[in-house]
Order: C-alpha cells, then structure tokens, then sequence
C-alpha cells in the first residue's frame, strides 16, 4: 500500500522559527531517523519526500467549465502549515504510525493513494 | 454458536481477506444452518459444518464477481507481512499468534471512531445482530448497518491491518479495545425511552467481550479491572427500573442485585493482576470499581462508608482528573458531611451541555432547604436536559418542592 503522508502543522512541535539552533538540529535529527527506519524495515520504502516552501507560496488550481482559475496560497486553512510530505510505500497503517511516531510531534495526515490503471 | 462467531470470522478473514464478503457468507451459513439442522440433525462439529459453508458461499461470490473486480482492495494481514519478513523476524516471542485477537484489535483501532469500533467489535467478535447493537447504541437500524459498513470499508481502505502489534505498542491497544467496549457497556445504561429504557441484556454483551478478551489475555490488567468494574455496575441491573422508571441507587431493592456478578468482581479486585503498578486507565477503572464495590458491599443504602467512598474519589481525581468524577464526589460529600459541603464541592464545577451539575445542586439545594434557589437550579438542569426520561425525572422532583 502507498500513503501520501502530508505534515500539516506544527502540533506540539515549536514553530521552526521560534526554535533555537539546537532544536532545529534535533527536529532534523529526527528525519534523519526516520529516513534510516524506513531504510531499515522490510517491505517500507520511501518513495518521495520533501519539505515545502512557505505557504503563500502555495498556487491553487481550479477549473470551472474548461476555464482554468489559478488562486494564490493554499488550498484550505487547514494545510496552511503544510511543512512536508512523503510518499510512503508501507505493509499497513499501523507500520506508517509507528515510524512516524520518530518524526517531531507535528499534526500528520496520512493518506492512502489508489491505483488508478488508465 | 455465538461462542464460535469470532474465530470462525476471524479463520474466513485470514483465508480470504475480503471483510465485505466474510460476514454476509457467515450469516447465510447460519440462516442454512437453522433450515436444514431442525430436519437433518445436529451435525457432528457444527463449527465446522457452518465454516465450510461459509467457505463455499464466499467462493461463490469471487468467482461471480471473476476477473473485472480482481483489483478490489484485499485486507492487509502480518501473514503477509512475514512473507516479506517485515517484522516478525525480529522477536516471534514477543507476538501473540491468534486470530481472534487480531479480529479484536482490528475492531477496536484507534483510526476508527471510538463507537463505530464498539458496534463492529460485537458485530464481528461476537455475531450480535445490527438491529440489536442498534438498539444498544439508541439509534435506527439503518444508520447502524451503514455505520458498520462505512468501518467496514474504512479498514479495508485506510489500511488498517488484520494484525497483532509489536509487544511494545500491544498494551495501548488493548487499552483502547478497553475503552471500545467500556462505551459499549455505558451505551446500554443510557436512559431510552419506553420498553428500551435500559438495555441491560446488550450491556452483558459487552461483558461478554472483554471475557472473550481475558480468554486471550487473561493477565491483561485493565480488562481484569474493566470486567470487575462492568460486573458491578452490572449487578444492579434488575433494580434499577420498576413500573417502566429509573430506579436511583439509594432507593434499589438490595435483594435484587445480583450478588454472584459481586462476589466475581471483588475476586478480580482483590486478585494478583491488579497487585502491581498499573497503567492510569487501569487504576482509572479500578477505583471506579472499588467505589461501586462499596456501594455493592453495604447491606442498606444507610449503611454505605461514604467517607471511603469520598478517599477513593480523592484518588480518582489524582489518577484521572473529570468533571464527572468531580461531581460523584460532590455527591459523596454530601452524604459524608452534609448538603453545604457538597455544594461547596461543586463550587465552580461545569460540564458542558450536561444537566448533570445544576441537577445535583438542584437536589443539594432542596435537602438545605433553599427552595427558591431549588427550584432555579432544576429549572437550569430540566433546559439542559436532552433525555426524556431524565427531564421527566427532574421534572417530578421539581414538583414535589
């Protein structure tokens, strides 16, 4: 199974602007961790993952009857603090929690993809 | 039958791994089996009988549904997960290899909503029908099967696994199948309204599930002391209605509880499991049990240690502090040491959108003989109320001023 796990804010982490030096390195510390978890456990691979620009910077894309409508910030205040994501292949949900759990304690979604075959 | 409800499902999932398919194969082997056992007889191992019908029923349906559907999202289970040697290689002592517990955790994951997971767990673990669990949680028969559907659905597709944890996740989860069938038991002493004003029967139900539990973890402390906790509470059962009203605790026939369930729950408070240093849920659920064990033990509501009953509050509030637990101790107080020290025990307390708090102050209020300010409180309570029979029950209380 594929999740696409968005990191969409900073729950009972301290805001990154507001961390000292040293607690940056520890958060980033962390994905290392991670990074090196998923690395380790058969049948998880980490497909994709990056950090994301700030949130204004974001572009929403609808179209309504063939014309294209482009917004500027995010799509929805919910993920106006999207940090990061990763596209995760793993056995079930309970093996992506348990590595997410090495992550800082940000507010996760975790989303499973589907298969879409054309 | 019942008894073999769970593992027969659990045995289906395992082979097939189709839960939208599992279930309905196993009711109609069972409808089968009660056309065909009045005539034929009996089968030698009616278990078996009914998992090989089962079996061909839902053979039926993949080759139905034959290769246009092949993609249909499958159940993930750590059978799989061996094969890739994803974790088991670690340390296989550390997993528990049963079925049915993996049917029990999968029903009681903390990625389903707390009361979805209870109507699934005694829907599968225990073969309940859906128009009883229905009835249990006070809702439509409709609404209820498209609830378990929609869990149904959420497993599959949210990838939820068919599994046993690491050894170091497996008590936080066994706490939430805890707490799943806790809401399950409670759900049932939720006041409804006529012939269903309590559904005691369907609270045994969930009794009936943490046994299935301990049968698989006998040793699991906060099961032992859920199950003393519900055998308690549970025990009253018989007076807490008569002429079809709701029967408060001081004025309950003693005679009528059931003191087999009391004797069993004070053996499970007062045994080996709980001896030693316990999670807050389980101490949680242990003191609530021994408070209802003081209630269980006094011969006249007179004769009840109110002043134990206050300690064991005090450290309930330490464990795990709640409105609710604020206002049963009010409670206590004032039956300890008059209504002035209960009112001031509720000095400040509120529970939102509860008539709980202004009801019981209603009640201190009357006992000091402040009538006017009575009459106000319960006026708040009986706004706030949502529950027929409760606001009834307020009402006459309000009336009899």
């Amino acid at each position: 199974m594929k999740y696409l796990v968005l990191l969409i804010g900073d729950g009972a982490e301290k805001p990154w602007s507001e961390q000292t030096e040293g607690e940056q390195g520890d958060a980033m510390a962390k994905f290392g961790e991670f990074d090196a978890a998923c690395r380790a456990r058969e049948g998880v691979e980490l497909l994709a993952g990056e950090a994301l620009s700030d949130s204004r910077d974001a572009t929403v894309m609808r179209t309504t009857a063939g014309r294209v409508a482009l917004t500027d910030g995010p799509y929805a205040e919910v993920i106006e603090g999207m940090g990061g994501f990763y596209l995760l292949e793993a056995p079930d949900l309970d093996v992506v929690v348990e590595l997410l759990r090495i992550l800082p304690p940000y507010d996760i979604q975790i989303h499973p993809t589907v298969d879409v075959t054309l | 039958m019942r008894q073999e409800w769970g593992r027969l499902v659990a045995l289906l999932l395992s082979q097939f791994r189709r839960l939208d398919l599992v279930e309905d194969a196993l009711g109609d082997a069972v409808e089968a089996a009660s056309r065909t056992w009045p005539v034929d007889g009996t089968p030698d191992n009616p278990a078996g009988w009914l998992m090989t019908a089962a079996k061909r029923r839902v053979l039926d349906r993949l080759r139905t549904e034959g290769v246009a559907q092949r993609k249909l999202p499958m159940l993930l289970t750590d059978a799989e997960r061996q094969q890739e040697g994803a974790r088991t290689m670690a340390d296989s002592g550390s997993l528990v290899e049963d079925d049915v517990l993996r049917l029990v955790l999968m029903c009681a994951h903390p990625a389903l909503a707390p009361e979805s997971a209870g109507a699934l767990s005694l829907r599968l673990v225990l073969g309940v029908p859906t128009a009883d669990i229905a009835r249990l949680f006070l809702v439509p028969e409709p609404t209820m099967a498209a609830r378990i559907a929609r869990a149904k659905k959420r497993i599959v597709g949210a990838g939820i696994p068919f599994a046993v944890p690491d050894a170091a996740v497996l008590p936080e989860r066994l706490d939430i199948v805890a707490q799943t069938t806790y809401l399950a038991f409670t759900a049932g002493y939720a006041p409804g309204s006529g012939p269903d004003l309590l559904r005691a029967d369907l609270s045994g139900e969930a009794i009936r599930l943490a046994r299935v539990v301990l049968g698989l973890r006998p040793d699991e402390p906060a099961l032992v002391a859920l199950l003393a906790l519900m055998l308690l509470q549970h025990s009253r059962r018989d007076a807490r209605v008569s002429d079809g009203r709701l029967v408060l605790l001081a004025d309950q026939d003693r005679r009528r509880w059931h003191h087999d369930d009391v004797a069993e729950a004070l053996r499970l408070l007062t045994g080996p499991v709980l001896a030693g240093p316990v999670t807050p849920l389980t101490a949680s659920y242990a003191l609530q049990a021994r408070i209802a064990a003081e209630h269980a033990t006094a011969p006249t509501a007179d004769d009840t240690r109110w002043d134990r009953v206050v300690g064991l509050y005090d450290l309930l509030l330490h464990v795990s502090p709640s409105p609710s637990a604020r206002l049963a101790r009010a409670v206590a107080v004032a039956e300890d040491r008059g209504a002035a020290a209960g009112l001031a025990a509720l000095e400040g307390l509120e529970i939102p959108s509860s008539h709980r708090p202004a009801a019981v102050r209603a009640e201190l209020l009357a006992r000091s003989g402040d009538t006017d300010a009575a009459r106000a409180a319960y006026d708040q309570a009986i706004a706030a109320c949502d529950n027929d029979v409760e606001r009834e029950f307020l009402e006459r209380q309000r009336a009899s001023l």
